[in-house]
């Protein structure tokens, strides 16, 4: 066998030579083993292939809702504009409540941390807020520093791409929580670019807040309309902040995956280079045992 | 109250929820199943309880149950 002739000092010098750090007891890497490796790293070069070629036709529908939602939201945030809403935090006695908008899945590169970190962040300045986390990554990550501020956690999140409905459901839940929140602060990823996404918070006002904006009266509500206008206009930020989360999200898996693939082809080239190498290695072995057992035999 | 549906103890959300699933099931067949698909919820919830996670909940059922129970209240 072509394995088993191999000599361990050869094949040891020429693994050293090409890859050094991959097989830390280079001495063992027998031909049989570079190939099992290689097999491996192609099949995973697949799977990851296939994840891409899926995120890349589900963001294109991804970023279609997102700029349909933008409307939604921007729409409702230009009453708040115009009457110069504040959120009505300076007496301190109210509570701020983060809705953080992840998702359940992974594979997606640092979206979900960095919603986190932000969330993190916030709560450093504002330390008795409460928390509301969509998702279940950021949850898992969330519940280790500060799972006595959750108050409410939702789960499947980002399997399509959010409804209205989705958003409606959550506002009503998040208007249900017995705390009269100052201040609701929704915590999603913004799309930038394809390659770039940032962790923003939207506000979403009380119903005080809005009473007390100083160009409020222009619009000529009456008050009882005031906390449907509240709960309509959370349900509508939801909507912007889900649809435009999961756009990112499924860039970012994108990206991820063509990274990885991309990896995985490097290191297929890396290893076939190697499986020659130590095949050609063996065969010299071979070579020089027969002819100088040849050479041996005749002298 | 001046609105029907806070009497009813809805929220503006879940009333509209309604109103929309109403206009939803009278299209007409086609359009109906594309416009149906975009009214589903499947989210589950859980409450959360000095740092410790509830039962996890289906978010359609307990909503349904909270408006009911607002009903009772406000009538």
């Amino acid at each position: 066998m072509l394995v088993r002739a191999t000599r361990p000092a050869l094949n040891a010098g020429a693994v050293a030579a090409v890859r050094p750090i991959l097989i830390p007891t280079a001495s063992y890497a027998t031909l049989r083993e570079i190939e099992g490796r290689l097999k491996s790293i192609r099949n995973i070069e697949k799977i990851t292939k296939t994840m891409k070629i899926v995120a890349s036709t589900k963001l294109t529908r991804a970023q279609r809702a997102m700029t349909e939602s933008r409307s939604y939201g921007q729409t409702s945030n230009t009453v708040f504009e115009n009457a110069e809403t504040k959120a009505d935090t300076e007496d301190g006695a109210k509570k701020t409540l983060i809705v953080v908008c992840s998702s359940d899945k992974g594979l997606c590169g640092g979206i979900h941390s960095g919603l986190t970190k932000k969330t993190r962040r916030m709560m450093e300045s504002i330390p008795n807020a409460d928390l509301v986390v969509l998702g279940e990554k950021s949850k898992a990550q969330l519940s280790r520093s500060s799972g006595k501020h959750i108050k409410l956690s939702f789960a499947g999140v980002g399997k399509d791409v959010p409804t209205f409905a989705d958003a409606q459901a959550i506002a009503d839940q998040i208007s249900l929580l017995p705390e009269d929140y100052g201040d609701i602060q929704i915590l999603y990823n913004r799309f930038i670019n394809a390659t770039s996404y940032e962790a923003t918070p939207i506000e979403a006002f009380s119903e005080e807040a809005i009473k007390n904006s100083p160009n409020f009266a222009a619009f000529e509500i009456d008050d009882e309309a005031l906390s449907n206008l509240r709960e309509y206009a959370l349900a509508n930020s939801l909507f912007w902040a889900l649809a435009e989360g999961h756009a990112c999200e499924q860039s970012a898996r994108r990206n991820a995956m063509d990274n990885a693939s991309k990896n995985a082809g490097d290191m297929i080239s890396k290893f076939s280079i190697l499986y020659n190498r130590t095949r050609q290695a063996v065969i010299t072995g071979e070579l020089v045992e027969i002819i100088t057992g040849a050479a041996a035999s005749e002298g | 109250m001046a609105f029907a549906w806070k009497e009813a103890g809805l929220t503006y959300n879940r009333y509209l929820a309604v109103a929309a699933r109403a206009v939803r099931r009278s299209l007409k067949e086609g359009p109906r199943v594309h416009a149906e698909r975009r009214g589903e919820m499947e989210l589950r919830f859980a409450k959360w309880n000095n740092g410790k996670q509830g039962e996890s909940k289906s978010l359609a059922t307990e909503n349904a149950a909270a408006m009911a129970e607002g009903a009772e209240k406000s009538s």
